[in-house]
């Protein structure tokens, strides 16, 4: 009741005084001046979001926005060199007359540097990554290590021999692959080659770039990605300007607008990058051209070998993002330029001059890839299996030459690695393992030695086969069918302590490169991972 | 004579009492026990009284023993307890005048002379029991402070009741100090040779005792195999972890992953060879590592654990090294549990005026 009457009374105070317009009313002074009708007014918005509504919770623009573009370049940027860092004295660079002589040289576990010249082609090529630590140090230099020396001296192979090497590398993150790949262009570069390389797959395959369908010779449709291709053959064009300047074109291409007969590879190159409609023909145009072969002597037509990458390749093995005229993912492999890549991965264009087709997965930015995945395993196990087979030949041997089982020497069994390497791939170090446990038991219950040749013949290697109720990519897996595939894993502690030098020189290590601290980084980089090496030494701040 | 030097004392008394408090304590006489020899007592002139027994002769009480029951009479107070281990030896108790066999003139008690005598001496002091327990024990140290002990840090280990156990089973007001003083006369009784310690020193301890002896609980040794491998449990939270550590040049491996695939903050990978590390073993060995529950942190420090007892199997010199990385002790804590009325284990809800 009481709260029923509280607002008239607050309406009508006792105490009002009348309005002077009203001297002599006696009515209330409300009813004097009635209220005015309230005029409809905008009322506030109604309330957006759960946020309270504070000063501090406002956003400000304090400074322009970011231009397009503007985060994304520095995201990209690449630093390649860092002043506050120390000069390395005495630092080698990897130059032409060192490339195919760093064993001899006993560069296997030190640092080199890369010229000028190269960093400006590898540049041109986007091999340098924003996420590698190239700006911790005064100038781009790089760990040789055991399959660096081992890429050089297959480049000498194939520059005599005029055959390709096709490669596949895989392994751990930061393991290296990346940067591996970068040796390879720079001695590709150094030894004259043409180098083309596909930076990042990813780039191609998640549809942020314009595409195209075309009909190619075989009936079926592919897409090609012009501004892609044109900025494609612009690097190209800026890394290999030295050698595209003295070759020229050798048959007239098939373009839709006129080209002078006689015009060199660099010009037409440009050509080809400077406009995205010329972009796609002037590609084939140019692969043809560098697979023309050469002819013999020093004489007439002369094409250097072509070295061909790609990273973060498991992106190009599986379905891109792009979607066809009935909404179907496109197959990566439909995409003409990895279409091209892959053709020349597996084998099937062939380079008649020579040359090295060099993919690198990624394993930061790692999509499903099963039927990858299958093959790579295979592979690599295919590779170790002539050595699993030539140990139980000798086990064979030595256990058919007995007379007890209790005399058997598995001596070769008991030096395994306890972890899968570089050289026993994991599935066929666990059936090895098998192999000793089941050796060495019977050997205990002192058997016959023909028991323990039956299981030898048990242990037979068998390398990992695909999941039959699982669809199987057949595109993938005939294009990686015969690809020689190589695992990077850890460094050695020696090419460790090559590192930690080069850090400690640089003035990024503040510490006393000593055999404990080898040791103990090494371990705590999971084996000498190289990223993880950089990420423990030199990034971390305790 | 004496009545004076008691006025004069009690005066000196009363005068202090009066005087500031901080100055009190240097009126008072330096402690000393009742039991306590002095050079001027024979080594077993003081016993405690004995206990009162009632006899059949009904004059026992009528003797007049003021002088003979004062301390200060060696001769009487040794009469005294001969006599009264007689009349223990006679009866442990009343027995009425028909019962009464040895003494002959055995007749009722005159009650009117009856005097009711406590049980023990210490009837009249503040802390009877605990008095008691002091006395006993340092009896004990007296009889057999002779006998060989151990070397300074030998003794066996032994968890004494703590000083609020002892308290309230003796229902008595003992101060920390005193408690202290009982604890030291039990440490050095602990001290004789155990070859050689009496029975009752061995009885009389075994009463100050905690009941549990956490020292008795020795962890199983850990077994190194033929193989040279030591294989360990550790657990943090609740992760736990089984380490197989066997010499090597540093690899590891955790549930068949590399260390940096398996933990990718570097803090847990130096969680998990900090006992190898700050022994400077870390490229001597390999480990092999299961792990399972918890979360990354429990698990790093589960193997940590785990590493560090493994290693003392592999080389028991590095227990001290090993104990000041931190690598030996478990740590207990775990996740408080919810509990009603709260949001989370402590968490009280939002006020709200209404």
């Amino acid at each position: 009741m009481r709260r029923a009457l509280g607002p008239i009374d607050a309406a009508t105070p006792f105490n009002a005084a009348p309005s002077a317009s009203a001297a002599f009313s006696t009515s209330a002074a409300l009813s004097a001046n009635p209220p005015k009708k309230k005029g409809v007014v905008a009322k506030p918005a109604a309330r957006t979001g759960r946020t309270l509504r504070l000063s501090k919770n406002t956003r400000t623009a304090t400074a322009r926005p970011p231009a397009p573009g503007e985060r994304r370049a520095l995201r990209k940027r690449v630093v390649l060199s860092n002043t506050n860092a120390l000069e390395v004295r005495g630092l080698a660079d990897l130059s032409t007359q060192n490339a195919s002589r760093l064993r001899e040289m006993g560069f296997e576990g030190q640092v080199l540097g890369l010229s000028n010249d190269s960093v400006d082609a590898l540049r041109a090529l986007e091999a340098f990554k924003a996420t590698q630590g190239w700006s911790l140090f005064r100038r781009p230099a790089s760990l040789i290590r055991r399959e660096t020396v081992e890429l050089a001296e297959c480049m000498d192979g194939v520059a005599q021999q005029k055959h390709v090497e096709r490669r596949m590398l895989f392994g751990e993150r930061g393991g290296g692959k990346s940067v591996l790949q970068l040796q390879a262009m720079a001695m590709a570069y150094l030894r004259g080659w043409i180098v083309v390389h596909f930076p990042e797959a990813k780039a191609m395959t998640i549809a942020h770039e314009a595409y195209r369908p075309i009909n190619s010779k075989d009936g079926s449709t592919a897409y090609i990605q012009p501004q892609y291709t044109a900025r494609l053959l612009g690097n190209i064009a800026k890394a290999n300007h030295g050698v595209l300047t003295h070759m020229r074109l050798s048959k007239p291409p098939e373009l839709p607008v006129p080209v002078q007969s006689n015009i060199s590879l660099l010009r037409f190159v440009e050509l080809g990058a400077g406009d995205a409609e010329l972009a796609w023909p002037v590609w084939r145009a140019l692969l043809s051209e560098l697979t023309t072969p050469s002819q013999e002597g020093t004489e007439g037509l002369q094409r250097p070998p072509l070295f061909l990458s790609m990273d973060g390749v498991d992106h190009a093995m599986r379905h891109s993002a792009y979607l066809d005229t009935a909404a179907r993912p496109i197959h990566a492999h439909d995409l003409t330029l990895i279409r091209d890549f892959a053709a020349h991965l597996s084998g099937t264009s062939p380079l008649p001059n020579g040359g090295m087709v060099l993919a690198a997965s990624s394993a930061s930015t790692r999509p499903s890839t099963p039927t990858l995945d299958h093959v790579l395993a295979r592979n690599e196990a295919a590779a170790y299996s002539p050595t699993y087979t030539t140990l139980l030949s000798n086990l064979h041997a030595h256990i058919s030459a007995l007379a007890t089982a209790k005399d058997v020497d598995l001596s070769a069994l008991h030096t395994l690695p306890s972890t899968p390497s570089t050289q026993i791939p994991a599935t066929l170090l666990t059936q090895l393992k098998h192999l000793r446990t089941h050796l060495t038991s019977l050997a205990r219950q002192n058997r016959s030695p023909a028991d323990l040749l039956a299981a030898l013949a048990a242990h037979a290697p068998k390398l990992p086969e695909w999941n039959p109720y699982l669809p199987l990519d057949s595109r993938v897996a005939d294009c990686m069918a015969s690809v020689t595939v190589q695992k990077v894993a850890g460094l050695s502690k020696a090419e460790a302590r090559g590192m930690l030098e080069y850090y400690a020189q640089s003035g990024v290590l503040r510490q006393t490169v000593t055999e404990g601290l080898v040791g103990e980084r090494w371990t705590i980089s999971g084996g000498g991972v190289v990223g993880e090496l950089e990420k423990a030494a030199v990034k971390a701040r305790f | 004579m004496e009545g004076a030097v008691l006025s004069r004392t009690g005066f000196r008394r009363a005068v202090a009492a009066c005087q500031h408090p901080a100055k009190r304590r240097v009126a008072q006489q330096p402690r000393r026990f009742f039991a306590t020899p002095t050079d001027a007592q024979g080594r077993d002139e003081i016993t405690p009284a004995p206990e009162v027994r009632l006899t059949n002769d009904p004059d026992q009480f009528s003797r007049s023993s003021t002088h003979a029951d004062t301390p200060s009479a060696p001769s009487a107070s040794r009469a005294r307890g001969q006599s009264n281990r007689n009349t223990v030896a006679n009866g442990r108790q009343y027995r009425p005048r028909d019962g009464g066999g040895g003494s002959g003139t055995g007749s009722a008690p005159d009650l009117r002379r009856l005097r009711i005598a406590p049980a023990s001496p210490s009837y009249f002091t503040a802390t009877p029991k605990y008095t008691d327990d002091l006395l006993m024990l340092s009896a004990l140290h007296r009889r057999h402070q002779l006998l060989p002990i151990l070397p300074p840090g030998q003794a066996p280990r032994v968890a004494w009741k703590t000083i609020d156990q002892y308290k309230t089973e003796l229902a008595e007001p003992v101060r920390a100090k005193m408690y202290g003083v009982l604890v030291q006369l039990l440490k050095r009784l602990n001290y004789i040779h155990p070859s050689l310690l009496p029975e009752e020193v061995a009885t009389a301890l075994q009463g100050f005792k905690r009941e549990v002896q956490p020292h008795l609980n020795v962890p199983k040794p850990v077994p190194v195999s033929q193989y040279g491998v030591a294989v360990a449990v550790g657990r943090r939270k609740s992760a736990s972890a089984t380490v197989h550590l066997v010499e090597g040049t540093g690899e590891v491996v955790i549930n068949g992953k590399s260390l940096s695939e398996y933990f990718g903050r570097l803090h847990d990978r130096e969680s998990c060879v900090w006992a190898l590390k700050a022994t400077a073993r870390l490229d001597k060995y390999n480990m092999w590592v299961v792990t399972d529950g918890g979360g990354t942190t429990g698990q790093a420090e589960a193997i940590m654990l785990g590493v560090g007892r493994a290693l003392l199997a592999l080389e028991p010199d590095l227990k001290m090294a090993v104990r000041r990385a931190g690598a030996i002790t478990r740590n207990p804590k775990r996740v408080e549990r919810k509990k009603p009325g709260k949001l989370k284990a402590r968490k009280m809800p939002t006020w709200v005026k209404r």
